[in-house]
């Protein structure tokens, strides 16, 4: 009976074994789905770029991008301010906007987890990318000082690829749909899609380029894409979704805007 | 919210350093932050951080939020380094579908990256925590940053409270007229909620505008004045970037 017992024993481990997993793959597993978990348990802050990230050598070279950029867009800036005074406490207060928006978390269902919108593709709609991208680097520099989202010497990188490519990403898709004349709602859902991805393939891209080491850079880009495609693909549908909803919220309540931002033409809306 | 707003003991020698100075230290020590490549200075930088958090009585879930996005990134990047880089061996796993290979020099990269994550996000955090925005403005003024970028980036910073309380209202009056009940109201209703935003956005700014004109607004705004550099600041901070260095060359 008892030899009986071991046997049974030794069978049912054998045939254990084979149906699951070794005891090293359950504590690998095991790890992952702790991680996973914590991961799940708070925000999905995926797409700033966190302080100190970067060596100096790419930190500096994404300023070094950012700046001809945003100064365009600050002299763009000071000559729409010069007709019309209303328009930095306008742009402040986009601003402000953007920053209230992002610190918003929207759940992503396929994650199982929470993150949050840009608010690229709404600033690109209504401010045009260069402004746009001042907009963005405002409320990236108040978020890297008070909220420790992205950081300080990674703030050229976050511009380059949240405000900057973000921006024209949005903008573009907003304007070449426009010119074919598709409805509101699918080009403002493009523009936030668009201006959303752009931003993540951008971020990846500085990433693997900051940190690859002896790393292929394409291999590691790719890594990171995965690693932040389960957030990134769903929030980018959400966000234009998101931006559609209020670009036609705008246009029903106060196409007068839209008209004064030359975002569409006074032919183009019912007043 | 509260994040902008700290709630902690503001009697600290720091909070009477001129701004200037605080913010080229913090500067200073971001980038042998970010040059160093070892565990010895970001660790060092980290334990002083958290000894001026814990000086100034910081409440610990506020460190614990604002540490909970680099701390989320930096275990990501760590699994990544340590599975996806490295050359030395450390264990191999047959995981069925795939082999699963942990390197030790790519964990030891790892850990570095890590380490001067939190450091540098410490800095960034003790340099908040001592100085009021308004003055880190006027000295970003006094730094020769534009100053259309930063009279911007005061409206914003006003009117971030003032959105806030509006967003919040809405939010309320959303979720009694049942917005956010399903996923598909929830979305609607947060685009509303943005929509919304957008349009006080451009009426506050009119009014703002209107107000300010009222007061001789031609456009520009006026800043903080600067005071002299005291020598005992400015010795104090030279010492201490000395001793700096001399630590990150170790």
């Amino acid at each position: 009976m008892k030899i009986c017992n071991v046997k049974t024993k030794y069978v049912a481990s054998r045939i254990f074994h084979k149906l699951f997993l070794g005891r090293s793959e359950v504590i690998i597993i095991t790890f992952v789905v702790i991680f996973l978990s914590l991961s799940i348990t708070s925000d999905a802050f995926a797409m700033h770029i966190a302080e100190g990230i970067l060596p100096l050598k790419w930190a500096l070279i994404w300023y070094g991008v950012a700046i001809p950029f945003i100064s365009y867009g600050i002299w763009k800036l000071k000559t729409k301010a010069k007709i019309d005074l209303s328009f930095k406490p306008l742009v402040g207060l986009l601003a402000a906007v953007v920053f209230i928006i992002s610190c918003m978390p929207v759940p992503v269902p396929t994650a199982g987890t929470c993150s949050h919108p840009a608010g690229t593709g709404i600033t690109a709609i209504i401010l045009g990318p260069a402004i746009s991208s001042v907009v963005a680097s405002v409320a990236l520099f108040i978020q890297a000082l008070f909220l420790a989202h992205g950081g300080i010497s990674t703030l050229g990188a976050n511009i380059v690829s949240m405000g900057i490519i973000g921006s024209i990403a949005g903008y573009a898709a907003f304007r070449f749909l426009q010119t074919f004349r598709a409805p509101l709602f699918i080009s403002g859902f493009f523009a936030g899609l668009l201006a959303d991805w752009a931003t993540y393939l951008m971020t990846s891209f500085e990433l693997a380029a900051g940190i690859r080491g002896d790393s292929p850079l394409f291999d590691l880009m790719i890594q990171i894409i995965i690693a932040f495609m389960p957030t990134q693909i769903p929030l980018g549908i959400l966000e234009g979704l998101m931006t559609a909803g209020v670009v036609v919220l705008l246009y029903k309540k106060r196409p007068d805007l839209l008209v004064k931002l030359m975002v569409l033409k006074q032919r183009e809306v019912k007043i | 919210m509260h994040l902008l707003l700290g709630e902690f003991k503001k009697e600290h020698i720091l909070f009477s350093f001129d701004a200037r100075i605080k913010i080229l230290v913090s500067i200073f020590s971001l980038i042998l932050t970010i040059s160093y490549n070892g565990f010895i200075f970001p660790l060092l930088i980290l334990s002083l951080c958290t000894a001026y958090f814990i000086s100034i009585r910081v409440p610990l879930r506020t460190i614990l939020i604002r540490y909970s996005e680099p701390l989320f990134i930096s275990s990501v990047l760590l699994l990544l380094k340590f599975f996806f880089s490295g050359k030395e061996s450390l264990f191999s796993l047959d995981l069925k579908l795939f082999t699963l290979v942990g390197y030790k020099d790519g964990f030891i990269d790892g850990l570095i990256l890590a380490l001067r994550i939190l450091s540098g996000v410490s800095i960034i955090i003790a340099l908040e925590l001592s100085t009021p925005f308004t003055e880190i403005m006027a000295s970003l003024s006094w730094f020769r940053i534009p100053k259309t970028f930063i009279e911007i980036m005061m409206f914003t910073y006003r009117y971030i409270f003032v959105l806030l309380e509006d967003a919040i209202v809405i939010y309320n009056s959303q979720k009694n007229r049942l917005g956010y009940s399903s996923f598909k109201v929830s979305l609607s209703s947060f685009s509303t909620l943005v929509g919304t935003l957008i349009i006080k956005a451009f009426d506050h700014s009119q009014k703002t505008t209107t107000a300010m004109m009222l007061r001789g607004y031609d456009g520009k705004m006026p800043f903080l004045g600067h005071s002299k550099f005291k020598k005992k600041e400015i010795i104090a901070s030279v010492v201490f970037m000395i001793a700096l260095i001399l630590l990150w060359k170790i």
